[in-house]
């Protein structure tokens, strides 16, 4: 299909880049283009105005506190994520999840606040951050605010972010003592593919005890979705292989796939059992580490 | 028989390899011409529906439009690769009156550039009226089904049978018998290139197409009748070619349109197709339908085998024909059937042509072959490997009506393969949710059924020698990936004793190469025009040996031979005369005329199918996840014959890239079609395996000597990017119980087939 022909900005601040937004609104942003100049050329999208994050200086900071934990800045790269040593230290599975994304080629040029922003149900980055907790840095014309990553997916290619606003970083709390996490996904074509399902957790423990978790499972429903009652069934009890089976069990009753191109509804749900319960016991193992 | 080789059998980097890796290939979309307009393509929205009425005008007044056609602007002339009968030949390069798959080309636009032309393509205004479609062989020959073509009432377009033996008798007398329906599933050659053509005509009215394709030749032709005009009037250039895996072997609408649009504006034109063009409407590889039903002794031996298969064709024959011939013959390679019967159908269906792709008709009949031999060799309680040993065909064996198999190491190769992968101790103590399985192929080494209908020789090589011991090769060839030019320049350079340096290509330009060469398929080229190169090698070193004896005034018993740039006797080394004075001798004994011969072949007396046949096995060991139902192949080991190996690198080239190809073919790809339409039109979606999902292998190479190839050879290309699926089946079926009929082998089916 045609690329539109369309103009093209690169402001140098955020400010900047929001006054751009507000003058033309039919304007979208672009961090690595690996999402919006393919649904450009393939999707049909025809837009008159790219505004490039790429310029401003700064946003592509990925920074590290002992206390306040990570910030990932909107224009790092996936490839910088999957290879940032604090995070590989820290938040081993977010560096995991960058790593999967695509291939070498697109990981050098996209970055996760695209991922999370181009808001796609499979989109590899969010069921990790959603499971720890992260939130989002938006700025706007009405200024600045913080909102939790799991009230910013509305639907797929939908968010909570008001007309002219932007994705600033996503910032990642540090995990609590005897936390693990993990994220498995599938696809049909070796490791590095499109996700046909994922599924994310993160688990406090206390001795054997569950203290908490976060469950999240991608590609099934029109947004990475929580399974609030398959955490129940584990919240607070001892975390045995026999529970977390019927944990996996219960996030497949959550779950809502659909089947498309890339794997059939029924496939999905079985997955969301058998990969609900692969992330329990890898993140028991390594909250008990 | 075997030689001692300088040049054949070393790993000699390939012609193009420098080209490519650093980018200075030139393409067919690399071609820029002075005025140059950009075609594109309408293509048909419905899999079936007529056309009333075509509107191109507002297209037509968009600014910056120079042409707009239609089938009804065109001479309305059918083509077809089987000339010899025109009754196949149902296609013409735009639709008339009908259009019978998604993507069925209707009308092309040329515009000063694409974005123009393709926003022309929206103004053409098509009245269609929707016909039912069929999507699937079963609907189509059911009584009463909608007909896509008038000529051919029934949609079967082509039936092929094979009958030798007693069928019923060999059945009767077995001591066990076994029938199976498998159900093979179309792919996409894929090739990285995606097609692109780019015609010039002069003042004259004479066309170039400079083009990507296999079959510089077959265009030439086609594409003059298509328009018209006289062959020698279309001259047909092959720039370099990424690749083409058969789906590049006709004549296609864009290079038509491209040729056509450039006759009526006196204007360059190039067409160069989308990826979503190619997967949307591309030719692909035949879906079949294969009840197979096989005999035994109880000891193992064959007895007889009943084939009938039946070809998703699409909605027109492409190259289907050849794939039903030729899935016939495969199903009586690689063992001993004393009994055969084969019925092929092939039948037109609303969806993309099917037409070759690597292997043609050997990955589905041979799928079939081989995973039934690992059934019964289950059933019957022998090895897999022992049953195949007992069955091999061997050198000598006779084909009826195909050939005498004049070279074959394939019971060496299943040797071998067992030795190298651990076969004995991995088949019968197997670690849990791990398997190993094998698969074995015969393939043939060119075409011999001229279906073409040329009256040229099937393939010509021109060889010209110089006084500066240089040598030019030209020749039709088609080097589209798979390296002929390079192992064309060893064959020439061993029999003439230079160097790979001392020889410069020129192939497969239809006006300046010698006629003819029938294309790069049906690994045809190492054996067919390696024989030519060599025919014209000798008759030069025939030249040059007389000049050089009556120089050193020989006796008449001595022997020449041509070896490090010296011509000299074989019994006396020390006497000989460097490659280009010996040259300069020949030419002034002979008026100055420069040194030039050309070589020919065509095989004769070698049956209808083919001169020479290649045999190999491989094993693959997989690892199958019980509860993902994902298969991870951790490992494949080949042994395979495909006589002198020429090249070493570009062999084991070849073998990589078909364990690509049938890994995919295995596990990962397909088309996703919903009432004919095809929804994974891209690589995300279209999964083809890449370099990381591609395993370890080990190869060894079962030489024998092949008496009809050119310095033993015979083919490598397509026969290996058979065994892959079988083989992995195979595994998988140790690993999980589930035996697999119906390709791709999906996570889903083998979850559902597992056994626990
Ligand atoms: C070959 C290929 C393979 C892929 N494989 C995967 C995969 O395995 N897993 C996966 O999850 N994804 C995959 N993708 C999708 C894509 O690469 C990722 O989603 C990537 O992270 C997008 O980042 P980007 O910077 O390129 O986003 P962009 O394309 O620049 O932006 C994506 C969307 O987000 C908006 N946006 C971007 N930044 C901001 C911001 N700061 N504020 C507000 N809005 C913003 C844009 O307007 C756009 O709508 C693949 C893509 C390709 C081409």
């Amino acid at each position: 299909m045609r690329l539109s022909h369309f103009d093209y900005y690169a402001p140098t601040t955020v400010a900047d880049a929001i006054s751009l937004l507000q003058s033309k609104p039919d304007a979208h942003v672009m961090a690595g283009g690996t999402d919006l100049l393919i649904k450009m050329r393939h999707a049909g999208l025809k837009l008159k105005t790219i505004i490039s994050l790429k310029s401003i200086s700064g946003l592509n900071t990925i920074a590290f506190d002992e206390t306040k934990g990570l910030t990932i800045g909107a224009t790092a790269l996936l490839a910088d994520v999957a290879i940032h040593p604090d995070i590989l230290k820290y938040y081993p599975t977010v560096a995991q999840a960058a790593r999967g994304t695509a291939n070498v080629q697109v990981r050098n040029m996209g970055t996760v606040i695209g991922n999370l922003c181009n808001a796609s149900p499979a989109a590899d980055n969010a069921p990790t951050l959603l499971a720890m907790g992260a939130e989002v840095h938006i700025q706007g014309p009405s200024g600045k605010r913080t909102v939790p990553l799991d009230q910013f997916f509305k639907g797929p290619g939908m968010t909570a972010l008001e007309p002219a606003e932007i994705v600033t970083a996503v910032h990642v709390p540090r995990l609590t003592p005897h936390s693990g996490t993990a994220y498995i996904s599938l696809s049909a074509r070796g490791q590095l593919d499109c996700s046909a399902v994922g599924v994310a957790t993160m688990v406090t423990l206390k001795e054997k005890v569950c203290e908490d978790t976060r469950i999240f499972v991608g590609a099934c429903g029109p947004t990475p979705i929580r399974v609030p009652k398959a955490e129940t069934i584990v919240r607070g009890k001892e975390l045995t292989d026999d529970l977390i089976d019927q944990a996996g069990v219960q996030a497949s009753a959550e779950a809502t796939p659909i089947t498309d191109v890339r794997a059939s509804a029924d496939y999905r749900e079985k997955m969301v059992a058998v990969l609900t319960r692969r992330v329990l016991s890898q993140a028991r193992k390594r909250a008990s580490e | 028989m075997k030689k001692d080789f300088s040049i054949v059998g070393k790993s000699v980097p390939r012609n193009d390899g420098k080209a490519k890796a650093t980018g200075t290939a030139t393409y067919t979309d690399d071609i820029k011409l002075p005025g140059m307009l950009h075609g594109k393509i309408l293509r048909s929205p419905f899999p079936h529906a007529r056309i009333l009425n075509i509107d191109t005008s507002r297209a037509a007044s968009l600014p910056g439009v120079k042409c707009v056609i239609t089938g009804e602007d065109t001479p309305k002339i059918k083509y077809g690769n089987w000339r010899l009968f025109p009754d196949t030949q149902d296609e013409y390069p735009l639709a008339i009156d009908k259009v019978r798959f998604i993507g069925d080309e209707v009308a092309a636009v040329a515009a000063v550039d694409a974005d123009t032309a393709e926003e022309a393509l929206e103004l053409i205004k098509v009245d269609y009226e929707e016909l039912p479609g069929i999507f699937d062989i079963d609907s189509a020959i059911k009584e009463g089904a909608p007909v896509l073509h008038d000529y051919c009432p029934g949609n079967i377009s082509v039936n092929r049978k094979i009958h030798y033996g007693d069928i019923e008798k060999a059945f009767a007398e077995s001591d066990y018998v076994r029938e199976d329906v498998f159900n093979v599933h179309a792919v996409s050659p894929a090739y990285l290139e995606p097609c692109a053509a780019v015609a010039q005509c002069d003042l004259d009215g004479r066309i170039t197409l400079w083009t990507s394709t296999q079959v510089p030749y077959i265009v030439q032709c086609l594409l003059a009748s298509t328009m018209g005009m006289r062959e020698n009037d279309v001259r047909v250039i092959k720039p370099f070619v990424g690749g083409g895996f058969g789906g590049k072997m006709e004549l296609r609408t864009w290079e038509f349109c491209a040729a056509f649009i450039a006759k009526k504006t006196g204007r360059p034109v190039k067409f160069t197709m989308t990826r979503e063009e190619e997967f949307l409407a591309g030719r692909r590889r035949h879906a079949m339908k294969l009840y197979s039903k096989v005999g035994f002794k109880k000891d193992g031996t064959l007895t007889g085998k009943d084939l009938r298969i039946y070809l998703d064709g699409g909605g027109y024959n492409a190259m289907g024909p050849t794939a039903t011939f030729l899935c016939g013959t495969f199903g009586a390679m690689l063992y001993r059937y004393p009994n055969y019967r084969f019925w092929g159908q092939h039948v037109y269906t609303n969806k993309p042509p099917a037409s070759a792709m690597r292997g043609f008709g050997a990955p589905q009949s041979l799928f079939a072959t081989e995973s039934q031999m690992n059934i019964a060799a289950e059933e019957l309680g022998i090895d897999p490997i022992e049953l195949r040993i007992k069955n091999a065909q061997v050198t000598g064996d006779e084909i009826p009506d195909v050939a005498t198999i004049s070279s074959c190491g394939f019971i060496e190769a299943l040797q071998k393969a067992a030795e190298m992968s651990g076969w004995k101790e991995k088949r019968y103590s197997p670690k849990p949710g791990q398997g190993i399985g094998i698969g074995c192929y015969s393939f043939i080494s060119g075409g011999v059924f001229n279906w073409f209908n040329t009256q040229f020789p099937f393939s010509a090589a021109e060889v010209r020698v110089f006084d500066d011991g240089t040598a030019h090769l030209l020749t039709m060839a088609a080097d589209i990936g798979q390296g002929c030019d390079t192992v064309l320049k060893q064959i020439l350079a061993e029999e003439l004793g230079l160097k790979m340096e001392d020889i410069r290509i020129t192939s497969a330009d239809t006006s300046t190469t010698p006629q003819a060469d029938l294309g790069a398929w049906g690994s045809r080229l190492t054996m067919m025009n390696g024989n030519a190169v060599l025919d014209a090698a000798k008759k030069i070193k025939a030249q040059l040996f007389g000049a050089v004896s009556a120089r050193q005034n020989l006796n008449v018993i001595h022997e020449l031979g041509c070896k490090d740039g010296m011509v000299f006797p074989k019994s006396r080394p020390d006497r000989g005369i460097p490659f280009g004075e010996a040259v300069a001798m020949a030419q002034k004994a002979n008026r100055g005329e420069p040194l030039v011969e050309r070589g020919y072949y065509t095989p004769r007396d070698k049956g209808l199918v083919t001169p020479a046949f290649s045999f190999g096995a491989q094993i693959s060991e997989v690892e199958v996840d019980k509860d993902t139902g994902v298969v991870r192949v951790k490992k494949f080991w080949t042994a395979h014959d495909c006589g002198t190996v020429i090249n070493q690198m570009a062999v084991e080239g070849q073998l990589e890239g078909s364990i690509q190809m049938g890994l995919g073919y295995a596990l990962s790809e397909q088309f996703v079609m919903e009432d004919g339409k095809t929804l994974n039109t891209n690589f995300l979606d279209y999964k083809m395996p890449n370099a990381m999902d591609v395993p370890p292998s080990e190869v060894a190479h079962i030489e024998t000597y092949e008496p009809e190839g050119p310095m033993g050879a015979k083919e490598a290309g397509e026969g290996l990017a058979i065994p892959t699926a079988p083989a992995i089946a195979d595994a998988v079926h140790h690993a999980t119980g589930y035996r697999c009929k119906d390709l791709p082998i999906t996570p889903e089916k083998i979850l559902a087939g597992k056994k626990d």
